[in-house]
């Protein structure tokens, strides 16, 4: 008897899933509550910015999860679940029977304790922006468009999301400024050291940073801080962070600490047919809100699905910002790795990178302003590769160039023909040369060389690197 | 004189050739793939004839004791007919296998597949080049339904204005070729080289990218979905030319350059860098896509690197999409295309040796395929055997209950080429009958039963049909020695021998015309091609000079485009063996060397281990120092070459030598069969000099030096009085 897989939640993790059952054994219904078809919800500042068409975002049609066999419902937002009948109910009273339960319900965005923000009868204040989902960066995209002579925004959050929103604003035109309340930007990746380069090149590319500093107020004319400044503002995006989902598995009395919590296998502590991945998870007293992990679950959630043996560590992610002109890499967690720390400040030149080393291999790494070899380090973190002593450091100094050097007689100038320096010095001219030692008759690579060493090019032999 | 081409690799250089005896070689300046220029290994291709190892007599080893002994050629193939009978006997027609090779002329080719279903009645026939560009014939064939090296003259290369050379290194494997490079630079033209190492391919780039081996897919993927969100692709070209755009484009939804960064270990910025050069000035807004008239000229080309992975096919696939997306293919100065490797890699795939097809690039499962070809065989369509085994497939078959226990092989040194070499050598030995024809002791021959001296190059008149498709001549310049016979005579004799319903050709011009009526009507039609007509025309295309100018090959002239996920390679570096291993060519060594090696005006170095400076300091090595390097199947020892242009987490070693391809994976790739000769995961230690003791038995590769004497057959045919000889 094949089992039926109900997957609530649309989004990432919820496709990757699908992906990875494509042809198993299970019949796969998928309960989405947004109307879209499922899309890559980390490009939408790419949108914004207009670097990203909206449909290039979709990752499969619903023609697609038609062709799988897989029961597509959008637009579908489930109630509750129902554990003793196995069945999840919809908002329409609909009930959905499953022999498995995956929750990908995700998070919502936080929203921060400022008044106004919310107005008397539950509604966002008009200028408020929530950057969720497509239908925020539509609803968003449009009030940018709309606005006419130097506009301004105010983004509250100065996170990797809202560092993103705060460039693609920047990009369009709008005068932006960033509020966080920690007391630097990126808090929760990277140190201050690396917050006030980022502050840095945001202010230097036109966006004002205010840390250490709390939105209080939403008014008409603009944004309170709680340092007393007032920041008039046509928009307010709300990019504080999010809160796993959780309210569903709440009410089925599933063990929620800030996520569902789940075992290796990404199952319920509470209810082994329910299984929770995503940015709803909550595994070993962690939850993420990245790609990446929530990934990584579903590949795991699909074997565990398909009867096999697979356990989920988590030990790796890395973080990317995504953002015109800041260069931001993370590896883990800088802050709170144990090892030792090779770091490289350069205020002046507006970076700053720190690798965590423990037993030889990089456990952790942040990368303000300079992404250098950012694609060989994360190579290095991801295999766990161990290092000789100087190679950290080597890491995050420049690259040595390879400099030239005179080419002493012995050395091959053509390899095509197999000819050294000193056989073409000994020639008279180019056509001698070639008539003697075939160079430059292959590849033709050496014609340049092969000139100025028989004196040919009107200067004398020089040296070339 | 006498015209003729160079004897190594698929560009087919055309030269000239004067001297009965000992040649010499000159430019034939007007053969337009060429233009007279050659490399080092072509100016001294005569240097083949005079060898002292010339086998000139067929051999034959006694088991019990090792010796090798000269006997007639009437001898030989009596002994090599009755062994073959006595493993049909044994085991039905499969019992006997044929290994055939990519530098074989089209004639060859063909007689060998006609030897194989007729002659022998086996399915088991199959070849080298599987190993070759087997996973870009896949993709070709499905995404186009044709798969014809390059589709357009190799000088096409100069009208481009973006070339993507993926995994490919032709300014050392084919050097003529890097002069088309030059001149598509010198005109305005950029040049993009992918390649885990920087190779003087690179040096002559505009961009440089330096994936992890493994990894080309997801790169592929992470331009496309650039192009997609820039709005870059051409949407009229996929409405009207390809199915299956819409899944492909929503696959790549996942693929953002952060993401193949972490991948491909290629940085984010790079991938974008590559993406706005074949998208096209305006590509990197949405709000301004980029019009048909701002469209850069965009030619892929994929060679081994991105194709010998067991995910190539999908590799080639994924570039292909590229092109594809771009409406390129089919635009004269862009579209798609692979660099064939081998001297006749093109013709060799398409006249039957391969272990699924018939003359003229037919399938053999294809029922009127089966009728034409039998007809022009004068056989019953039944009486043909359907597929066999995929070169790996077939060798680690050889010697088990299932498998065969005789195998003929002809211009393939499969024990220095084959992938998890050791294992493959050992099922060699494991066979009743191994029968090797060729014009050295190679290392395939020093363990076979029977050794054969055939012809080589210019001792011979045949075709061959370059990257590009041109079907060119080889004409016989000079006396072969005496004693040896050509494989078309070898064929021709065993098949009397075997009693074979009909009789085998030894003309050359007589074989390439039946090959003709054979291939007529299928996907590589040779039937109007006549070797007058390439001497005059400098070479004949089959097909056409360019393909896909309006209509693709499958039934609705449509492309197809499949929407492929990157799966990465079969075996990824772990703390036993943490680093990356991939293999290639040096200039002046071609494939296992067996001619290279031998001809003295060529540096053989020996193999080399290529590796980074931080890794070499790692180590503790220093160029020069010995390193052994191991996987999971094998070991080798050779000395370093430190160099910052290779990536520090990976290590190149060449394959012309035996050793390095005891080390590489033997994983397929579940379309093309192509083993995974480009990555696997490898650990590297640095052997002190006093451990350079000499190595365990069974790393010692089996050199010609350690051929046990030959011992001549008493009362010897006059034949052999042109003593044969092994180097002492």
């Amino acid at each position: 008897m094949t089992d039926h897989v109900v997957i609530v939640g649309g989004g990432m993790a919820s496709v990757r899933l699908c992906e990875q059952l494509a042809g198993a054994d299970v019949r796969l219904t998928v309960l989405a509550d947004e109307p879209h078809a499922p899309y890559n919800r980390i490009l939408l500042s790419a949108v914004l910015e207009g670097t990203y068409s909206a449909d290039a975002l979709t990752l499969r049609s619903p023609a697609w999860f038609g062709a799988q066999g897989i029961d597509l419902r959008l637009g579908a937002r489930v109630l509750e679940i129902d554990r003793e009948a196995r069945e999840v109910v919809l908002v329409d009273g609909e009930r959905v029977g499953y022999d498995r339960l995956v929750l990908a319900t995700g998070s919502i965005p936080t929203l921060p304790p400022i008044r106004g923000l919310v107005r008397r009868d539950g509604a966002l204040h008009p200028k408020v922006h929530a950057f969720r989902s497509l239908e925020d960066c539509t609803r968003l995209d449009a009030s940018v468009s709309a606005l006419v002579e130097s506009p301004r925004a105010v983004v509250i959050g100065g996170g990797l999301l809202g560092l993103q929103v705060a460039r693609a604003l920047s990009v369009r035109g709008v005068l932006t400024e960033v509020v966080e309340g920690a007391d630097h930007l990126l808090a929760s990746q990277v140190g201050p050291a690396g917050g006030s380069v980022l502050a840095r090149d945001l202010r230097r590319l036109g966006t004002d940073v205010y840390t250490g500093a709390r939105a209080i107020r939403m008014t008409d004319d603009g944004v309170q801080l709680d340092n007393g400044a007032l920041l008039p503002t046509d928009l307010v995006v709300l990019t504080a962070g999010g809160r796993p989902s959780t309210a569903l598995a709440r009410r089925a009395e599933l063990m929620v600490g800030r996520g569902i919590v789940v075992d290796a296998s990404l199952t319920s502590v509470t209810d082994e047919r329910i299984h929770a991945i995503g940015d709803c998870a909550e595994h070993r007293r962690r939850t993420t809100g990245f790609v990446p992990p929530a990934w990584e679950q579903a590949e795991v959630l699909a074997r565990v699905l398909r009867a096999e043996e697979a356990t989920y560590d988590g030990l790796r992610s890395v973080a990317r910002l995504r953002a015109t002109g800041l260069d931001v890499a993370v590896l883990g967690d800088p802050r709170t790795a144990e090892g030792e720390v090779v770091e490289v400040t350069n205020p002046i030149a507006g970076s700053h990178r720190r690798l965590v080393v423990h037993g030889g291999r990089i456990v952790a790494a942040a990368l303000v302003g300079d992404l250098s070899r950012v694609g060989l380090i994360t190579q290095l973190y991801d295999r766990g590769t161990i290092l000789g002593p100087d190679e950290p450091g080597q890491l995050l100094l420049p690259e040595a160039d390879d400099a030239p050097a005179p080419l002493p007689d012995e050395a091959e100038v053509c390899a095509c023909a197999g000819v050294s320096a000193g056989e073409v010095r000994a020639c008279g001219s180019v056509a001698q040369c070639v008539d003697r030692t075939r160079a430059t008759t292959g590849c033709g690579g050496c014609a340049d060389v092969v000139r100025r060493l028989v004196g040919e090019s009107g200067r004398a032999p020089v040296p070339v690197g | 004189m006498t015209t003729t081409h160079c004897p190594y690799c698929s560009l087919q250089c055309g030269m000239r050739l004067t001297g009965r005896r000992t040649p010499e070689v000159s430019a034939w300046e007007e053969f337009p793939v060429n233009r007279g220029a050659l490399c080092r290994k072509g100016w001294s291709a005569a240097g083949l004839y005079g060898s002292r190892e010339r086998l000139t007599s067929p051999l034959v080893r006694d088991r019990a004791t090792g010796e090798w002994m000269a006997v007639t050629w009437d001898d030989a193939l009596d002994r090599v007919a009755a062994g073959i009978r006595a493993a049909q006997a044994e085991k039905g027609p499969d019992g006997v296998a044929v290994f055939g090779g990519g530098g074989l002329t089209n004639e060859k080719a063909y007689s060998l597949g006609k030897f194989a279903r007729v002659a022998l009645g086996t399915s088991q026939i199959d070849y080298n080049g599987r190993w070759c560009m087997s996973s870009a014939a896949s993709a070709g064939i499905r995404a186009f339904g044709l798969d014809r090296g390059l589709p357009f003259p190799l000088a096409d290369v100069e009208e481009a204005d973006v070339l993507v050379l993926v995994g490919s290194n032709l300014a050392e494997t084919m050097p003529p070729a890097a002069r088309h490079l030059d001149r598509l630079r010198a005109r305005g033209g950029r040049v993009v080289v992918i390649d885990p190492r920087r190779t003087p391919t690179g040096d002559r780039a505009d961009l440089v990218l330096q994936p992890v081996p493994g990894t080309d897919l997801a790169l592929a993927l992470g331009v496309l979905h650039l192009l997609v969100a820039s709005g870059a692709v051409d949407e009229d070209y996929l409405a009207a030319r390809t199915t299956g755009w819409a899944d492909v484009r929503d696959s790549v939804a996942a693929w953002w350059p952060e993401r193949v960064e972490r991948v491909t270990g290629i940085e984010a910025s790079e991938v974008r860098a590559l993406a706005a050069m074949v998208g096209g000035p305006e590509a990197r807004s949405a709000r301004t896509p980029t019009t048909p008239s701002e469209r850069p000229k965009v030619m892929v080309l994929t060679a081994r690197g991105a194709e010998q992975h067991s995910t190539g096919s999908d590799t080639v696939l994924a570039w292909i999409n590229v092109a594809l997306a771009l409406g390129m293919v089919g635009e004269r100065g862009g579209g798609y295309g692979c660099l064939t490797g081998q001297g006749n890699g093109q013709g060799g795939r398409e006249h039957g040796q391969k272990a699924d097809q018939l003359p003229g690039y037919r399938r053999i499962d294809d029922p009127a395929a089966r009728a034409h070809v039998a007809g022009v065989w004068g056989v019953e369509p039944d009486s043909l055997p359907g597929p066999g085994r995929s070169a790996y497939e077939l060798l680690d078959a050889c010697g088990t209950d299932d498998g065969p226990s005789a195998m003929l092989v002809l211009g393939s040194n499969i024990v220095v080429s084959a992938p998890n070499a050791t294992q493959v050598t050992r099922r060699l030995e494991a066979l009743d009958l191994l029968v090797v024809c060729d014009v050295v002791m190679s290392e395939t021959a020093a363990i076979a039963d029977v050794v054969l001296p055939v012809t080589q190059w210019a001792e011979e008149t045949g075709t061959m049909t370059n990257l590009e498709g041109r079907v060119i001549l080889r004409q016989k310049a000079i006396t072969p020695p005496s004693g040896v016979r050509s494989d078309l005579d070898v064929i021709a004799g065993l098949a009397a021998r075997l009693a074979s319903p009909v009789e085998f050709a030894t003309d050359p011009e007589e074989v390439f015309t039946e090959l003709g009526r054979a291939s007529e009507g299928g996907p590589a039609d040779y039937s109007t091609i006549t070797y007058d007509r390439i001497r005059d025309e400098g070479g004949v295309f089959w097909g056409g000079e360019r393909l896909f100018g309006s209509t693709f090959a499958h039934p609705d002239g449509r492309a197809r485009m499949y929407a492929v996920e990157h799966r990465g390679a079969a075996e990824v570096p772990d703390d036993d063996y943490p680093i990356h291993l991939t293999t290639g060519r040096v200039l002046a060594q071609y494939q296992s060397g067996a001619q290279t090696r031998r001809v003295r005006a060529l540096p053989d170095d020996g193999p080399f281990v290529e590796l980074h400076p931080s890794l070499a300091g790692r180590l503790g090595v220093v160029t020069g120092d010995q390193v052994r390097i191991s996987t999971r199947r094998g070991s080798m020892t050779a000395p370093a070459r430190v160099v910052t242009t290779i990536r520090p987490d990976t290590v190149f070693v060449p394959f012309h030598w035996v050793g390095t391809n005891r080390l590489t994976n033997d994983a397929l790739d579940p379309a093309s069969k192509m083993p995974e000769f480009k990555v696997c995961a490898a650990s590297l230690v640095h052997v002190p000099l006093v451990e350079q003791a000499p190595l365990p038995a069974e790393h010692v590769p089996p050199l010609v030096e350690h051929v046990p004497p030959l011992v001549e057959q008493r009362g010897a045919p006059a034949t052999s009085v042109s003593k044969p000889r092994l180097p002492a």
